[in-house]
């Protein structure tokens, strides 16, 4: 570009040549993506606005418009399920920060076989959900589960973990808590790692202790960190599944079940395409709005306090 | 796989003879269990067939044996009006479903010996007066108990009780174990608490009827037989079949509600109570009459299937006695026709003694025959369930259950007329 050249009027023709160019070469990515994600979304929400029941076929697949919006909203089973949820996301996701942060630190600490540490460490987090699940529902399954039979040894009687309202939560959080916070641990760990010593090195001299020290200096810049990690959790926990799936399906009654597994069993257990695919629709359109909320609060805040 | 590919390409290769010497067979494709003893079973009596019908060529379909996965594969391809398999194995409680989608035929132009089929199996396969399905083999709930433990089978639910409370001086820690987790085999052992104490879930016309007193008095037995009288223990409300019958096998429980298939594996030698025990059917309490839970299978042909008459020929052979008897003696599954009951070779082929067999098959009742069986059933579990694990207090389990099966029938358009 020179500044003798004269203001364009229009773009020259190389121009348009690389903009069709680009176009063309960027149309087999959406195109892929209108058939992965477009279309199936699409269909679904098309889905949501009829009654369609493969168990009821004499009743056709009339369109109802927002009837099973309506339905679901007047759904008890839904609200309870969206309460287990928002139950279930804020207990693991307390538990795993605190304990990763607490993890972090201490590993921040280790000079020694650094890598096998923290290896060991991010082992439960390699397992497979499905195979954790299974194992804690075999310690806690009664009355021969291990979980059972350390209590009675302590003296204490075990409630029948998985037929109880509210035992029946133990279970669930403790696995989860026990595969994730180790990956809660290695992001904060990571954390801690970018945070210059020297700055910790600095607020020693001028005499402050070690918790000063922490609250001053460790904490204000950790929480980019703690801010990834929690909304990374906040928005897996939220999606829970796999876990309550093996190890209650939801029970006692339908005490633990989160919204995915009550989608999940309308829509392919039940065979109740309409309404399972409201209910998705639902489900879609709430987790879609935090990922924004997530992606304008990490985008924004957590990148520009890291600058200098 | 392997056998089932064999299996396959052994058909095509007659299926080839066949086309050469000018004759071209039809093939009918049956789709079942074909798996372990059943897939024993079936193919033997598959090539008899064969043998016997030369036109007659027959193909095996496998589908998953797990109830769950075969209802949805069978509705995935009879809902796209999918001309195979033309043979279709049914649970029991699936024929007034398939019959009202219009999925399966209606058999009464066959005309088939209803009557020498057990009269509650046979009930199960109608819908709208007419017979969808013909009854294959039976399964029924009924009551194990230890001869060691106790002088006699309890007459009535309250001897159940008393006995099982005697227990704790011969240090068996469990009185009585039944299915109790949230699934269908929960709503099985309710339905013969529900028989003993004279309720019903649907009554005659068709309308919902759990909320009932007997409904209720039902309930509350099962929920104070864990909580009040503590013959039960409360982990049952996660067991199944197999969870029981490991606690009654290692001689831990006095009675024990299961179906037919622990008999066999309870007489093992390796078991702790072989020789040791007896079945009854499940006692009633005042008002009622001992219940039996029906299960089981039965056959149907496709609606849409291009060779109805050669599919009813097979049906027609597999129901035949030979064929239930050899059924019984590899599979271990009952008879539907009660007049083999009185035989030697069925005497020989299972191995409970067949007065017992035949005093429980003679309490079977079916499950509510409705096509939304198994939506009612889910009500049900849900309901239950929170009742028994003290969520919710009986009676406003079944009263909630209610209206939800009310509102359930009500969109289906099946209800009673108002």
């Amino acid at each position: 570009m020179t500044a003798a050249s004269p203001p364009p009027v229009a773009p020259p023709s190389w121009r348009r040549r690389e903009a069709r160019l680009a176009w063309a070469l960027v149309l087999p990515a959406l195109g892929i993506i209108a058939a992965v994600a477009v279309f199936p979304i699409g269909w679904t929400v098309w889905e949501s606005l009829h009654l369609h029941d493969l168990r009821m076929p004499w009743l056709g697949r009339p369109y109802v418009g927002l009837a099973n919006y309506a339905a679901a909203m007047g759904d008890r089973r839904f609200w309870s399920a969206v309460g287990h949820t928002g139950v279930f996301a804020a207990l693991s996701v307390s538990i795993e920060l605190t304990l990763g942060l607490v993890l972090a630190l201490g590993l921040d600490r280790v000079r020694r076989a650094a890598g096998l540490v923290r290896t060991a460490v991010l082992l439960p987090w390699a397992l497979p959900t499905v195979v954790v699940a299974l194992v804690w529902r075999f310690i806690f399954e009664s009355p021969a589960g291990l979980a059972t039979a350390l209590a009675a040894r302590a003296g204490v009687t075990a409630p029948t973990w998985f037929a109880d309202a509210v035992a029946a939560w133990v279970p669930i959080v403790l696995a989860d808590v026990w595969k994730t916070t180790p990956f809660v641990a290695l992001l904060l760990l990571a954390g801690l790692q970018a945070i210059d010593p020297a700055l910790s090195e600095a607020a020693a001299v001028d005499g402050a202790g070690p918790w000063r020290r922490f609250t001053g200096v460790t904490w204000p810049l950790l929480r980019p960190a703690l801010l990834v990690a929690f909304l990374f959790r906040t928005l897996d926990a939220l999606r829970v599944f796999d876990v309550v799936y093996v190890m209650t399906g939801g029970g006692p009654g339908t005490a633990t079940e989160p919204i995915a597994l009550y989608t999940f069993g309308t829509l392919l257990q039940n065979l109740r395409f309409g309404f399972g695919a409201a209910l998705s629709v639902i489900v879609f359109v709430t987790a879609f709005g935090l990922a924004l909320a997530a992606i304008r609060v990490l985008g924004s805040d957590a990148f520009l306090e890291r600058r200098p | 796989m392997a056998r089932w590919i064999r299996f396959v390409v052994t058909a095509l290769a007659f299926a080839a003879v066949d086309c050469a010497s000018g004759s071209a067979p039809a093939v009918l494709t049956f789709s079942g269990s074909v798996v372990g003893r059943e897939g024993d079973v079936i193919r033997r009596q598959l090539d008899r067939f064969q043998r016997e019908h030369p036109s007659i060529r027959v193909a095996v379909r496998a589908t998953p044996d797990a109830a769950d996965q075969r209802h949805q594969l069978y509705v995935h391809w009879l809902n796209a009006r999918a001309s195979e398999p033309d043979i279709l194995q049914l649970d029991v409680v699936w024929t007034p479903e398939f019959a009202a989608a219009g999925w399966i035929a209606n058999l009464d132009r066959f005309h088939p010996p209803l009557e020498a089929f057990l009269a509650p199996a046979v009930a199960a396969a109608r819908w709208n007066r007419s017979v969808y399905a013909l009854p294959w083999f039976v399964d029924v709930g009924m009551l194990y108990w230890r001869t060691d433990l106790v002088p006699h089978a309890p007459r009535d639910l309250g001897e159940l009780t008393s006995l099982a409370r005697g227990r704790d001086d011969r240090g068996v820690p469990f009185g009585f174990v039944w299915q109790g987790a949230r699934y269908e085999g929960l709503v099985t052992v309710f339905l013969e608490y529900l028989g003993a104490f004279g309720g019903r879930v649907l009554d005659d016309r068709g309308a919902v009827a759990v909320d009932s007193e007997p409904a209720q008095r039902a309930l509350a037995a099962m929920f104070d037989a864990i909580y009040v009288d503590g013959v039960v223990p409360p982990s049952v409300l996660t067991w199944q079949e197999e969870q029981t019958r490991f606690a009654f096998q290692n001689g831990q429980a006095v009675f024990m509600r299961n179906w037919p298939y622990a008999y066999g594996l309870l007489e093992e030698p390796a078991s702790t109570v072989a020789g040791r025990f007896a079945v009854a059917p499940m006692p009633a309490a005042p008002g009622g009459a001992p219940t039996a839970t029906l299960g089981g299978s039965a056959l149907a042909i496709n609606a849409h299937s291009d060779q109805p008459d050669d599919a009813y020929a097979l049906v027609d052979y597999l129901l035949q006695p030979e064929q239930m008897i050899e059924r019984a003696r590899i599979a271990g599954e009952f008879p539907t026709r009660p007049a083999l009951y009185s035989t030697r070779e069925l005497a020989a082929a299972i191995s409970m003694p067949l007065a017992d067999a035949l005093a429980i098959i003679e309490r079977a009742t079916p499950r509510p025959i409705t096509p939304v069986y198994s939506q009612l059933s889910e009500i049900l579990q849900v309901s239950l369930h929170r009742a028994l694990t003290r969520q919710q207090p009986p009676r406003d389990a079944l009263r909630e259950a209610a209206v939800a099966m009310r509102a359930l029938l009500a969109a289906a358009r099946l209800g009673p007329p108002a």
